[in-house]
């Protein structure tokens, strides 16, 4: 990069607000997808919109790649800055600007961690609902960016369900306020369409989310099966019973050895092949009544042992067990990688078969905890980065799993993103015409394609062959059949 | 067929998606997409047409899986049909929008109609995919079949609310939820302005859930409230209703309550237009405006209200504003949507990247207002 640039860059955000060092831009060459790296030419740490508004104008002067970054924590490289250029690191934009309690709104800005939000907002009696497994670091810029979940989306919804209004640069360095104070769209619905763009349309500087009331009562159990069967079971027969749990976990064996001998110890059945982890709020009338049916159905489906959290510190110790999960690993595994996809709840018993399956074929490890009550897989593969075959072997492993996942009418990705990760497989779901319609919306917030490059988008030049995704499910459960099956035979 | 007072001829009436894609692909002219026909005043004043395509033979429901929650249906399937099959396995599409069972869910999604059922979200909150077919008679998907999914851009988001602008929806994909355990209202007549405005931010700001909260005004005026839980939690709530002389209906008798309430809508004075007014703000434009007539969204701001076009203007300096059902000469001056600046300018843009000829429904959105 022309050093002329740098000096721009530094006379709109300060000579201490942007930086060139190698050794400081290696924290910048990667989030928290580690398989993929590259470093970033210059960082910036804007101190308000108008400086973010500057540096993507500069950026265009003189056609320079650029993108934002929050806390780094997503899964699928969306902060990766693959062609180089700059980073726009979001961080010192963490002020919440405003609380209207009366109206249960917050104004952020995007380097505000999720956590913090909530916390601020406790003494009210609210709380902001997106609850990822990383809310204590992720921000919210970087939530609104992926469309970020969490367990709690179950009942609450994802991201793009809280965002009321936003302001956000462009990619040519416009200001744009987008949406309203109610979340009454008027217009095309902007919000809708940038909340989930992955940092691909525009950078957000300020963003005006809905809270919600504390639920009056919660209510957390845990109930351990000996069968995967027996515990998809029970997950399937809560949902007929008409119960919307605030959160349904599924925890299994791996996992739980994992977990248990690390300091997330939550005391999770050993000899379990699956815990379920369910969790219940709502009125206080009510609930007593709601956990006694959840029991109920999880003692008809053979569960031995359901275990109820009888205060904080109980529910806490269970949670920390569930939300530890994935650093545990590292007792077991010197690397990791967190896999998402969703399939439909009534496909888990085959699906996780088909996993295991796959997982010995590769003779790759994979642990499966994920969001059961809305068939979000998290399959986690266990490898040892150093080596090399070990490595090569991750992506064909992984893509085995998203095709099983795609073939039974599943998604690619249930809250981590395309990014870079997944976007060639972006072809087992979407046709060339599904791809047209998206790039048509990128082009109206990114023409020039210089915000955040290379990402989404398969890197083939064309997916002609229509991928099985848009199979309906019957047909799917067909396809998925024949894949145990010949997954079994191709073993023996 | 007159579509917005625009008489078209020719009317296309597909029986599947692929007919629909291939009677697209031959048109060359402009076409409005049409659902039941019950919302067709909504938006700009449409610009001449040359055929209409009726989507009401696109009427299956082309898989439910209850276990799932999810339902894949054509667009020209009907609301009514829709909550029928739906009732069946205990399960809903919580929504309930003014222009009732008779209206296609596709005209219902492309309007992001909306009814007294405001607390668990819009229609697009429970949008999970959507198939449409574009002007050049292009068929795509965006979004799934499953209840969570961020693969590729969320497009259904700007499809829902674009009034067929950009495409024509042929099948849309929804996840639903468990149907009310229980269900019960409550209708107070309140003594004034202050009342109502009292009581309401009482029940806002304490305990109670609602699923819908209305104030209507000012000829007979009343606060309805609907609560829809597990029936132990809906009894407290009744119970804790602020202030006195609340009229209780049950389950049986609480359709009374929102007969009424649809015909106050329908009642509304045009020209009407609807206030995207932060909740705690409704009492001020209310007092500050006088309409004629008013009904509004407690639980979460909404005003619906009658304005004229200099009061419209006024609105507009505070608070966004559309013009929901009114006649031409008022769509014609005030703007439907009444945008400004960089926001008006990106919707202009998504029009034209979808819609680059402007044939369908011409006129209608952004593409038949200059900037406010």
């Amino acid at each position: 990069m022309k050093p002329e640039v740098i000096d721009k860059l530094r006379d709109i955000v300060g000579a201490d607000g942007a930086t060139d060092d190698a050794a400081e831009l290696l924290v910048y060459e990667c989030d928290a997808l580690t398989l993929f790296k590259n470093s970033p030419d210059v960082v910036v740490f804007p101190a308000d919109t108008e400086q973010v508004a500057a540096v993507v104008r500069l950026a265009n002067e003189y056609g320079i790649p650029f993108l934002p970054r929050g806390a780094g924590t997503g899964l699928s490289g969306g902060a990766l800055a693959l062609e180089g250029g700059i980073i726009i690191e979001l961080q010192q934009l963490n002020r919440i600007l405003s609380v209207d309690a009366e109206n249960r709104t917050a104004v952020v800005q995007p380097g505000v961690v999720n956590l913090h939000l909530s916390q601020a907002v406790a003494h009210l009696g609210l709380y902001y609902a997106p609850d990822p497994s990383s809310q204590v670091a992720c921000s919210i810029g970087g939530n609104v960016a992926e469309n970020a979940g969490g367990p709690h989306c179950l009942k609450y919804g994802m991201t793009t369900n809280h965002v009321l209004e936003v302001e956000a640069v462009a990619a040519d360095g416009t200001v744009v306020r987008l949406g309203s104070k109610t979340g009454e769209r008027i217009g095309y619905d902007m919000v809708g369409a940038l909340v989930g763009s992955e940092g691909t349309f525009a950078i957000v500087t300020e963003i005006t989310v809905r809270l919600l009331k504390k639920p009056q009562s919660v209510k957390t159990l845990l109930a351990a099966f000996r069968s995967v069967e027996d515990s998809s079971r029970a997950v399937s027969d809560v949902i007929a019973a008409g119960i919307v749990p605030a959160a349904l976990e599924f925890v299994d064996r791996r996992t739980t050895e994992a977990v248990e001998a690390s300091v997330y110890a939550a005391g999770y059945p050993l000899d379990a092949a699956a815990s379920l982890l369910i969790e219940i709020d709502g009125f206080e009338v009510a609930v007593e009544d709601t956990q006694a049916s959840i029991v109920d159905v999880c003692r008809r489906n053979n569960a031995f042992e359901v275990r109820l959290a009888r205060s904080e510190a109980e529910r806490a110790r269970l949670w920390m067990g569930r939300k530890g999960a994935f650093g545990a690993m590292g007792r077991i595994s010197p690397d990791m990688i967190t896999m998402d996809a969703v399939i439909p709840r009534t496909r888990l018993p085959e699906v996780l078969t088909a996993i295991e399956r796959l997982s010995e074929q590769h003779a790759m490890p994979v642990a499966n905890v994920f969001h059961a009550g809305d068939g979000n897989l998290h399959p986690l593969i266990l490898y040892d980065g150093r080596d090399a075959d070990q490595v090569e072997r991750i992506h064909a492993l992984g893509e085995a799993i998203m095709e099983v996942c795609v073939g039974v009418g599943g998604a690619l990705s249930g809250e981590h993103g395309i990014g870079v990760e997944k976007k060639d497989f972006m072809c087992m779901i979407f046709n060339d015409d599904d791809l047209a319609a998206m790039r048509r919306a990128k082009g109206v917030f990114n023409p020039d394609g210089l915000l955040n490059p290379g990402k989404v988008f398969p890197s083939r030049p064309s997916c002609s062959e229509v991928g099985p995704g848009v199979t309906r499910t019957a047909e799917a459960a067909r396809r998925i059949d024949e894949y145990v099956r010949g997954a079994g035979e191709a073993r023996a | 067929m007159i579509v917005d007072s625009r008489a078209v001829d020719r009317v296309l009436a597909p029986a599947s998606a692929g007919e629909l894609a291939e009677m697209m692909r031959s048109e060359t002219g402009t076409i409005a997409p049409v659902g039941a026909g019950t919302e067709l005043s909504l938006g700009n004043p449409l610009e001449p047409i040359d055929a209409a395509i009726d989507t009401r033979r696109l009427d299956r429901i082309t898989e439910y899986v209850p276990a799932d929650l999810t339902i894949h249906v054509e667009s020209g399937v009907r609301l009514g049909q829709l909550a029928g099959a739906l009732a069946e396995h205990g399960q809903m599409l919580p929504i309930d929008p003014w222009n009732g069972p008779e209206a296609t869910i596709g005209g219902v999604v492309a309007t992001n109609a909306q009814g007294p059922l405001r607390a668990v979200g819009t229609v697009r909150d429970w949008i999970i995919g959507m198939q449409v077919v574009d002007a050049g008679g292009r068929a795509s998907k965006t979004g799934g079949r499953v209840v969570k999914n961020v693969s590729g851009y969320d497009l259904a988001k700007l499809y829902t609310g674009s009034l067929g602008s950009l495409a024509v929806i042929s099948e849309i994909s929804f996840k639903l939820r468990a149907a009310f355990a229980a269900t019960a209202s409550a209708r107070l007549r309140p003594g004034g302005l202050a009342e109502a405005a009292d009581v309401i931010r009482e029940i806002r700001s304490g305990p109670l859930e609602p699923v819908s909260l209305v104030w209507a005004g000012p000829e007979d005026p009343f606060v309805a409230v609907r609560f829809g839980e597990h029936p132990r939690a809906v009894e407290w709530q009744l119970d804790r209703l602020p202030g006195e002389g609340w009229e209780r209906f049950d389950a049986e008798t609480e359709s009374a309550v929102w007969d009424a309430v649809r015909d106050r809508y329908r009642a509304l004075a045009e020209p009407v237009v609807r206030v995207a007014a932060p909740p705690s703000e409704a009492r001020a434009v209310i007092e500050r405006f006088r309409p004629e007539s008013w009904l509004v969204h407690a639980a979460n701001g909404t005003i619906l209200m009658t304005a004229g076009v200099d009061a419209i203007a006024r609105l507009r300096e505070r608070h966004p504003t559309l013009v929901e059902r009114a006649p031409r000469e008022v769509r014609l001056q005030a703007g439907v949507f009444g945008l400004t600046g960089a926001e008006y300018d990106l919707m202009r843009r998504v029009k034209t990247a979808f819609d680059p000829e402007g044939r369908l429904n011409p006129g209608r959105h952004v593409d038949g207002e200059r900037p406010a």
